[in-house]
């Protein structure tokens, strides 16, 4: 497609960045899923979507910007990070596409640009990283108000990988890696 | 005869819902499962979908070739843990080079290699489909009596084409189980709500919102409790109940119990020992 033919936002008669969407479709079939070309707006993934109502996540957007070309603009897109996890879009779309699947894609492109990672992700991860778990055991109230841990509940101790620093320095190796060879 | 079985607790199950960790360990082995903690396990990788799918991918095979390698079949309660693991595994299948890039990478860590054979349980067919409700039925003591809405949880039921542990629409092993302990269950319209956890890592107010609307229609439904097998459901359903209430400007009050909680009421366990004392929701007033 030439550049004068390229899709225009209407809206802001902006033309997408231009992205090599090579790539996505090669990870796109690692994961088994259909490419957002198939995507015919039925809008079925929107009318079931869990952040649709408080988050205004809209797959069937989403899945529309993406087709046209406008991938770069999803990448950065807040949006994206309302997204549950509930692959209700995934389960019913007609066209075998997954919209959810095709945001951690793009979500994970955010990431490996370098820019700040939302929420308590970098938490996490840093947990992760140092106790192979996503957060330290927790101490909790009991109905008498007593703080208990798992010593106190006679639960076994759960150790984590037991060389810590291979584990961690395999895991900062990956986190520059992709899904796909190069 | 006893079958033996690698526990895979997850990262949520292990460090704060105690209460559904508890009753497990006091309630499967009665049914025939033999639980073995299993040592140098990490996260499934779930929560890191978003951030980079080959670590979720990494993760997820290396726990399961440390249950390979001991030859055990594994059974996680957490239905994210349970899917983690289970498309890692078509994943790893399907794609030659993924598990080439993968199985190096394990190899390289501390000589483990993933060959993909070991079997994956969660609660919810583990006690249906391998424990099988004759079983179960023959363990109740005190049936429960009482009328209880199921709430399988997202990744529990969806997406079909990894395998999952019930149907995607209309599941009812949950309520098979719940009517085998002598409790009331029918599927109701809001079953496959999503109770908002997993947006706790970004938008905790949004998170909690969901679950007051989630707990709230199962109250206006009649029901008198809540059933649930995931832990990420547990940590807003039951332990963040009250500030649930405050988002939709109503005391809830709903009592809410892992399914592993009520088999070991009916079996007539003692309640410290299943962790009701943990529950945050009003669970007391049905166990008189």
């Amino acid at each position: 497609m030439t550049e004068d033919l390229s899709i225009t936002d209407l809206f802001s008669m902006s033309k997408p960045v231009k992205t090599d969407t090579r790539s996505l479709e090669k990870q796109l079939r690692i994961l088994g899923i259909g490419s957002p070309d198939l995507c015919f707006q039925c809008s079925k993934c929107t009318s079931g979507c869990e952040a649709m109502k408080l988050l205004e996540l809209e797959p069937h957007s989403v899945m529309a910007s993406v087709k046209s070309g406008f991938v770069q603009e999803m990448v950065n897109s807040d949006v994206l990070w309302s997204c549950i996890g509930c692959y209700k879009c995934k389960e019913r779309c007609p066209q075998n596409v997954s919209p959810v699947e095709i945001m951690y894609v793009l979500k994970n492109w955010y990431v490996a640009s370098g820019k700040p990672i939302p929420g308590d992700y970098q938490m996490m991860l840093q947990n992760m990283m140092t106790k192979g778990f996503i957060q330290e055991n927790k101490e909790i109230l009991d109905d008498e108000g007593i703080s208990k841990d798992r010593g106190a509940l006679c639960l076994p101790d759960i150790g984590g990988p037991q060389d810590m620093n291979k584990f961690s320095l395999i895991i900062s190796r990956i986190a520059v890696e992709k899904l796909e060879s190069d | 005869m006893a079958r033996s079985m690698g526990l895979y607790p997850g990262c949520v199950t292990s460090t704060e819902q105690y209460n559904y960790e508890m009753s497990i360990r006091e309630v499967l082995p009665e049914l025939g499962i033999e639980l073995v903690d299993v040592e140098n396990t990490s996260c499934c990788g779930s929560p890191f979908k978003s951030i980079n799918l080959l670590m979720q991918t990494y993760l997820s095979a290396r726990n399961i070739a440390i249950f390979e390698m001991q030859g055990l079949d594994m059974y996680t309660p957490c239905p994210q843990c349970h899917l983690s693991l289970v498309e890692t595994k078509n994943r790893m299948n399907e794609s030659s080079d993924l598990r080439e890039k993968v199985n190096s990478l394990l190899m390289e860590e501390e000589g483990l290699k993933y060959k993909g054979n070991v079997n994956i349980y969660h609660t919810l067919n583990l006690l249906h489909d391998i424990v099988g409700l004759d079983m179960i039925s023959e363990k109740v003591k005190r049936p429960l009596g009482m009328n209880i809405a199921c709430h399988e949880g997202c990744q529990t039921v969806r997406y079909t084409e990894a395998g999952r542990p019930d149907r995607s629409e209309h599941p009812e092993k949950m309520e098979r189980i719940i009517r085998t302990l002598g409790g009331t269950a029918s599927y109701y319209s809001d079953e496959l709500n999503c109770c908002g956890a997993p947006l706790m890592v970004t938008h905790k107010e949004s998170a909690i919102t969901k679950a007051g609307e989630k707990l709230k229609a199962v109250k206006d439904r009649g029901f008198e409790a809540m059933a649930i097998v995931c832990p990420f459901g547990g940590r807003v359903l039951d332990s963040k109940q009250d500030r649930a209430s405050e988002t939709i400007g109503e005391k809830i009050g709903l009592p809410v119990f892992y399914l592993t909680q009520l088999i070991g009421i009916s079996m007539g366990k003692d309640p410290t020992s299943l962790g009701l004392n943990l529950n945050r929701s009003p669970v007391g007033r049905l166990l008189k």
